[in-house]
């Protein structure tokens, strides 16, 4: 029997080799080379048609700007970033302007072309084009026009004043390969978007995407900043989509980089070799309530019942036994690393006594079982949960018995992913836990201006969207940072929203790296990557 | 034979022009589209790109407009262009196709030996010690959620033990074909239990049904050593009803093991299709399941067949 056995392993072994077996040689031994445990497989390379986040691609293509760990915009093809103060913007007689980018000379494309100011002009065309399906397209449409005095100066005209200029063209296209091709050719453009003609001017070289198991890419040996950059010869991005599989592969040392959950965060707190960094991930995790339905409407529309509503949750208990602690309670929705956060806002004060007080003041009273009724209509909505999404499923349930106790009932629809996406864009809801990643430059007119193209709640106040709009046209900071204060405070007087937390990713590095800060913009934490070292 | 093959092999077209429209049907009414992957990323979208997007790829038009499109390409050889990658939906699949079969095909024949030896050995020796731990642990296999049993196997073997890798198909930086197999062991052993869980059972009882059969008393009675009756006889009759299970399970040989492939990382036709799934990415979804069920056929087809060898009393009009 036990022959047997051996016999049957030794066919199983036989059978493993044909299929994805390779030969040794990919990667030579000896090499530096980073390994990442990335969550998940990207659709495509183009950093503007792709609809995943992108950081990977920002390891070859490199744009006019990144943004670092306190969302700061840092310049990489740019020498500088414009400002008033160093005379890069200036406002004509017509009330345009023109913003004016130095970019670093000598700086080639992968294939050895150089990169020219004539590349950003070509990328803003590509981007304004109805079809390039760049999901941050409006930003780049009050640009009118694009100039190149010489081969590395590009000047944009811009029809007003856009305090958001700064964070855009994240990364440019090269003209010489894409140029002769219409958007729409562009967009499904196979060897650009999958990697064998993906090139860019940045630390790393694409070298291969196994279908389904890693891209993986090598150092480019005339990177502009000189040969001391980068450190590290190769990277591997290995897609493990799950999560606790991603937890055991770091806890065997198979990687050096890998992003956990929050409440994973204690079984590596011990790992040797290497270090959790809770990188806030510029996001805001929320209740939000919708007076879009008539139901909504009749609950919500009054703004006591709202904050009654706020008032009754706990969200200490959230953040800190839910979350077992490794986020930060959240007061406005824009992260406190940023310049413009309003550390002196206080979203809500947990007091369920007061929540009934108000409650009962605005006429709900309670009914025959518990629940509050005013009018014959009771205190009851449908909380909208995503499949799959734990925390913010765990998080509903302490809503739901939270605000039980002070008569508000809540009930629970669960949809699969895609589905509850379509149906929260669609405003047919009537409240839910959900996740709004900010860009580096906090614009919250999108969010909740009455006409804000992500604003599906129904609420709509004419003097925010003043504030908001005002906070969206102007390139003085201070000026900036005073019209979102205020607004950041208006959010609390209104009663528009529930703060919760600021989500953080758990990235847990090898001690093996160097020079990791992280980040939770668009770019991730490999935004600094040309500068990242790995001991032996 | 000829004419009864011949006649199954044309009852397929009808059989995969309906199962196209169901599954095209099915596909669609899944509520959420292919944009759900940019809006779902929680960054804030133009609604215009979303308007482009969803025309680019057909999909504001009506669902049967949709379909004669895809079936007017289908039947030219044509699977379509995958929504979310740009690519090829035939070239997608071949390139993980290997990959999966490579998976499946080392667990299937693993679990064939291993169930028939256990099933046998059961049968023989009913109510023996390993025929009570084998019916336990059969249960146990059946009922066991394979996510979990896979986690499990790599938190022992992996993390504690070191023995084998968590994931994926080899090493990063030092690849080698001993390395990949051992990547193989944990995945093929999390396939194969379920089914040597189930197939044992089926040969247990099957054969000890046969034992007591008319042409095995008389196999006896011819004076054939016990080891004949039973290995040319008995089992070869008692195969009969696992054949056709198995047969059936072949069909998993081509579209994968959805949660083994994800928990494993194993770059698979599974993972594809769990992919395609939230991306609502449609071509990818119609080609995968398309090619499933095409198996099922074929195998369901293989499975007949198969009874005419191994039952000679079994003849095909």
């Amino acid at each position: 029997m036990r022959r047997l056995i051996a016999a049957a392993l030794g066919l199983t072994a036989l059978t493993g080799c044909g299929g994805s077996a390779r030969s040794s040689g990919d990667s030579k031994p000896g090499k530096k080379i980073l390994r990442v445990a990335y969550d998940r497989e990207i659709d495509v390379l183009n950093p503007f048609t792709s609809q995943n986040l992108v950081d990977i691609s920002f390891s070859m293509i490199e744009g006019l700007v990144t943004t670092d760990e306190t969302n700061r915009y840092v310049p990489v093809l740019a020498t500088v970033i414009p400002t008033r103060e160093n005379g890069l913007i200036v406002t004509k007689p017509d009330g345009t302007v023109d913003i004016t980018w130095p970019l670093h000379e000598h700086v080639r494309w992968h294939d050895g072309e150089p990169f020219t100011a004539a590349d950003v002009c070509f990328t803003w065309k590509f981007i304004t084009s109805p079809h390039s399906e760049t999901y941050n397209r409006e930003q780049y449409l009050g640009i009118t026009g694009c100039r190149t005095p010489d081969d590395h100066t590009v000047v944009f005209t811009w029809d007003g004043e856009y305090s958001y200029y700064g964070g855009l063209f994240e990364a440019v296209l090269p003209e010489h390969l894409l140029g002769t091709m219409t958007p729409e050719q562009i967009v499904n453009y196979e060897p650009y978007n999958r990697g064998s003609k993906t090139i860019g001017t940045g630390p790393f070289k694409f070298a291969e995407w196994k279908a389904g198991e890693y891209i993986r890419v090598v150092k480019n040996e005339s990177y502009w900043r000189g040969p001391t950059y980068p450190a590290i010869d190769e990277i591997v991005w290995a897609f493990i989509p799950d999560a606790n599989t991603r937890l055991n592969a770091l806890e065997s040392a198979q990687y050096d980089y890998g992003q956990i959950l929050p409440t994973q965060v204690k079984q590596v707190a011990n790992l040797a070799g290497y270090k959790t960094h809770l990188v806030s991930s510029n996001s805001v995790m929320h209740l939000d309530l919708n007076i879009t339905t008539e139901h909504g409407r009749a609950l919500f529309g009054d703004p006591d019942v709202r904050r009654a509503i706020f008032q009754a949750i706990d969200r200490k208990a959230i953040a800190e036994q839910l979350m077992e602690g490794t986020v930060v309670i959240a007061d406005s929705p824009i992260n406190p690393s940023s310049q413009f956060h309003n550390a002196a806002v206080r979203a809500v004060t947990l007091d369920p006594a007061g929540s009934k007080r108000l409650l009962d003041h605005a006429g709900w009273v309670p009914g025959p079982d518990g629940v509050r009724i005013k009018n014959g209509e009771r205190l009851s909505f449908i909380l909208l949960n995503r499949a799959g999404a734990a925390d913010r499923i765990a998080i509903a349930q302490v809503i739901q018995s939270q605000l039980k106790a002070v008569g508000v009932e809540v009930g629970f629809e669960t949809l699969e992913s895609a589905a509850w996406t379509q149906r929260w864009r669609s405003g047919r809801w009537e409240a839910v836990v959900s996740l709004w990643f900010l860009p580096a430059d906090p614009s919250l007119t999108g969010l909740y201006a009455c006409d804000g193209a992500n604003n599906m709640t129904g609420f709509c106040d004419p003097v925010l969207d003043t504030v908001l709009k005002r906070s969206d046209h102007t390139f003085s900071v201070a000026e900036r940072k005073q019209s979102l204060d205020e607004a950041q405070n208006m959010l609390t007087d209104l009663a528009r929203t529930l703060p919760l937390y600021y989500n953080v990713t758990p990235e847990v590095v090898s001690a093996r790296v160097g020079n990791f800060r992280g980040s939770g913009t668009n770019f991730g934490s490999f935004w600094n990557l040309y500068s990242w070292t790995l001991s032996r | 034979m000829g004419a009864y093959l011949r006649r199954r092999l044309l009852q397929m077209v009808p059989l995969l022009f309906g199962i196209s429209i169901v599954v095209f049907a099915v596909i669609q009414a899944a509520p959420g589209g292919p944009e759900g992957a940019l809006l779902g990323t929680g960054r804030f979208i133009d609604p215009s790109v979303t308007l482009a997007y969803r025309h680019r790829l057909g999909v504001d038009q009506p669902v049967v407009v949709q379909y004669v499109r895809w079936l007017a390409a289908a039947l030219r050889g044509d699977l379509g262009v995958s929504f979310s990658s740009t690519r090829p939906v035939a070239d997608m699949i071949m390139e993980r196709l290997p990959a999966t079969l490579e998976l499946m095909a080392s667990s299937f024949l693993f679990a064939a030996i291993i169930a028939t030896l256990l099933g046998t050995y059961s049968a023989l020796y009913r109510h023996s010690t390993l025929d009570v731990i084998a019916t336990g642990a059969s249960f146990l296999g059946v009922a066991m959620p394979v996510f979990w049993f896979g986690l499990i196997l790599q938190l022992i073997f992996s993390v504690k033990l070191g023995w084998l890798p968590v994931a994926g198909t080899g090493t990063i930086g030092a690849t080698s074909l001993g390395d990949h197999l051992k990547h193989l062991v944990l995945p093929g052993l999390v396939l194969s239990f379920r089914n040597i869980a189930g197939w044992s059972r089926y040969l247990r009882s099957s054969l000890i049904d046969v034992r007591h059969a008319d042409f095995v008393r008389t196999a006896r009675a011819k004076g054939l050593r016990e080891r004949t009756v039973v290995g040319v006889h008995a089992v070869r009759n008692a195969l009969i009803p696992v054949v056709s299970v198995m047969a059936l399970n072949v069909a998993d040989l081509f579209s994968g093991a959805v949660i083994t492939e994800t928990v494993f990382a194993w770059p698979g036709i599974g993972r594809l299709f769990v992919q395609a799934m939230f991306a609502r990415d449609y071509p990818v979804l119609m080609g995968i399941l398309l090619m499933g069920s095409f198996t099922v056929i074929v195998f369901n087809l293989l499975a007949d067949l198969l009874y005419g060898v191994l039952d000679p009393r079994i003849r095909y009009g």
